[in-house]
């Protein structure tokens, strides 16, 4: 089939870049109102204070960390799911990679920012520069971060080049931003070979600094001894919530994409089927570290780390615990259990309540450790005031208003994957069948039976 | 835009993200170099030293090694 064949029968995946309707300017007009309100309540907070805020002592921490955590988590979503797709030679990855890497580069970026604005005064950041100690687990936080943005930004670039190509070769508008993109990409052999190559390598690097970052991140609070916080487990079991609320919100792109753009023939039940059986069984991974986290405290019955327990099952907190644990299991596992309800839309369904239990996740593993301290304070109150709330939308703004000007510049989906899959899935399919098969079996047999 | 702008640009790229690197190894270095001083925790801080400096080198190499490879196969 000639190449010019293959972009028609694509081209629906151009469809968002070179069409642009007037629903996309009224939802960029919209979530730039609410960022422009985020900003300028972020203006009042620096201008007043973190004293508008619900922060008060004890709690000194509130919205902005636990944003920090759950944003933080989703970009496991990315390149983390990506990488092991990739590296698994899984075929069905192919119209899902490219979704799942612009969900990290986006929501790293959101994430990293929450730290600054806890501050209060944003140039309080620049002590880190000065005055930063490695030895801490917040400067760890901060290289493993930065590693994570730089790698996951290189590993969604570097699969985009052909695709950026394919737009300049297109004379898409701007020209010559494709033009700067591209390099110089025309499809060569060898120019082939140097990109693998290259993929290759970060799909490797990528996965460990995935791992470090959310484990990173769960030492801030388990190097203390806090407690609710001082647990050994706090490392994976982020890890495990991380790729859990990552499965989570990238389904709900996937499927309110597909809607947007008409990318059905691409976006099949086959690959929402696969995604969920993910999620069904981050869910239940999920429930058995929250239930050994809570078992082991409530075993040793320490004082101290009983009032947080009690806080969290019965106290001020419950209804977010509760709520967290229907959200986090049983919806999730109810709908993706059973056939029947196991559709496009029940994916839906799990998937929003496993974003809303994990954001109360990190709502209730962040407050009441610090409602509750080891010192003789009367138990906090944290009320989040209207600022927060702000800059809570204003990050989901920034986040839905990337992903759409992502999509009206690149396509979503990687073309040049799809073509590739086209041109030799089935041989490689064959190749590998053959090779786990026990008889002898023909490569040609097999791909008779797969076309 | 002219191609040789744009060529100029794409340069630009590289050393900006060679100027990015070295400035975050440069930091590090500086932090390893303020916990030798005060004496404390200088092993965990060379750890870490080790793992982000040649991560961050090896991000930006595999960047200029695709950037140079491409402009250099092109037919």
């Amino acid at each position: 089939m000639q190449k010019n064949d293959l972009l028609e029968k694509d081209r629906d995946l151009f469809y968002s870049i070179e069409h642009t309707g007037p629903a996309f300017y009224w939802m960029v007009g919209l979530l730039m109102t609410i960022l422009a309100f985020a900003l300028f309540t972020y203006i009042i907070q620096i201008k007043f204070g973190l004293g508008i805020t619900g922060l008060a002592q004890p709690i000194s921490w509130g919205f902005y960390i636990v944003n920090f955590v759950f944003f933080i988590g989703i970009s496991h979503a990315g390149t983390l799911i990506s990488a092991i797709l990739r590296l698994s030679k899984a075929e069905w990855r192919r119209p899902i990679t490219r979704m799942a890497e612009v969900i990290t580069a986006i929501v790293l970026a959101i994430g990293g920012l929450h730290p600054i604005i806890d501050q209060g005064q944003p140039e309080r950041i620049l002590h880190l520069v000065t005055s930063g100690r490695l030895q801490s687990p917040l400067l760890w936080d901060v290289t493993s971060i930065t590693a994570y943005f730089a790698a996951s930004t290189v590993y969604l670039y570097l699969p985009l080049i052909p695709d950026i190509a394919i737009l300049r070769d297109r004379g898409t508008k701007p020209r010559w931003l494709y033009q700067f993109l591209s390099w110089g990409w025309q499809g060569t052999e060898r120019q082939k070979k140097i990109l693998e190559r290259a993929i290759n390598i970060l799909m490797v690097m990528v996965i460990p600094i995935a791992v470090s970052v959310h484990t990173v991140i769960s030492y801030i609070f388990a190097m203390t001894i806090q407690p609710g916080w001082h647990s050994t487990i706090f490392g994976p079991y982020f890890v495990a919530g991380a790729i859990f609320s990552g499965i989570a919100a990238l389904l709900i792109v996937m499927i309110a994409f597909r809607k947007v753009y008409h990318l059905e023939r691409y976006l099949k039940e086959i690959h929402f089927k696969y995604l969920s059986t993910l999620l069904l069984i981050m869910s239940l991974i999920w429930f058995y570290f929250t239930f050994s986290e809570y078992l082991t405290t409530f075993y040793g019955h320490e004082p101290d780390e009983m009032k947080v327990f009690f806080y969290k099952f019965t106290g001020d907190f419950s209804p977010y615990f509760w709520i967290m644990v229907i959200c986090n299991f049983i919806i999730p596992v109810g709908i993706l259990s059973n056939s029947k309800t196991r559709n496009i839309t029940g994916i839906f369904i799990a998937s929003v309540c496993v974003l809303i239990g994990m954001w109360l996740e990190r709502l209730i593993i962040v407050v009441p450790s610090l409602a509750n301290p080891r010192l003789e304070y009367p138990t906090g109150i944290y009320i989040p005031t209207l600022t927060e709330w702000a800059l809570f939308a204003g990050g989901v703004a920034v986040f839905i208003l990337g992903f759409l000007i992502f999509a009206k510049y690149f396509p979503l989906i990687s073309i040049w994957e799809i073509e590739e899959g086209r041109e030799t899935s089935i041989s490689e399919v064959a190749h590998r069948l053959s090779s786990y098969l026990p008889d002898d079996v023909e490569q040609d047999e097999i791909k008779k039976i797969l076309k | 835009m002219e191609k040789k702008s744009i060529f100029i640009l794409q340069i630009a790229s590289i050393v900006y993200i060679w100027i990015f690197v070295i400035a975050v190894d440069v930091w590090i270095l500086s932090l390893l170099n303020v916990a030798k001083k005060l004496n404390d925790a200088i092993n965990a801080s060379v750890a870490i030293g080790i793992l982000a400096i040649p991560l961050f080198i090896t991000i930006a190499g595999i960047l200029t090694y695709v950037f140079v490879g491409l402009q250099k196969n092109k037919v």
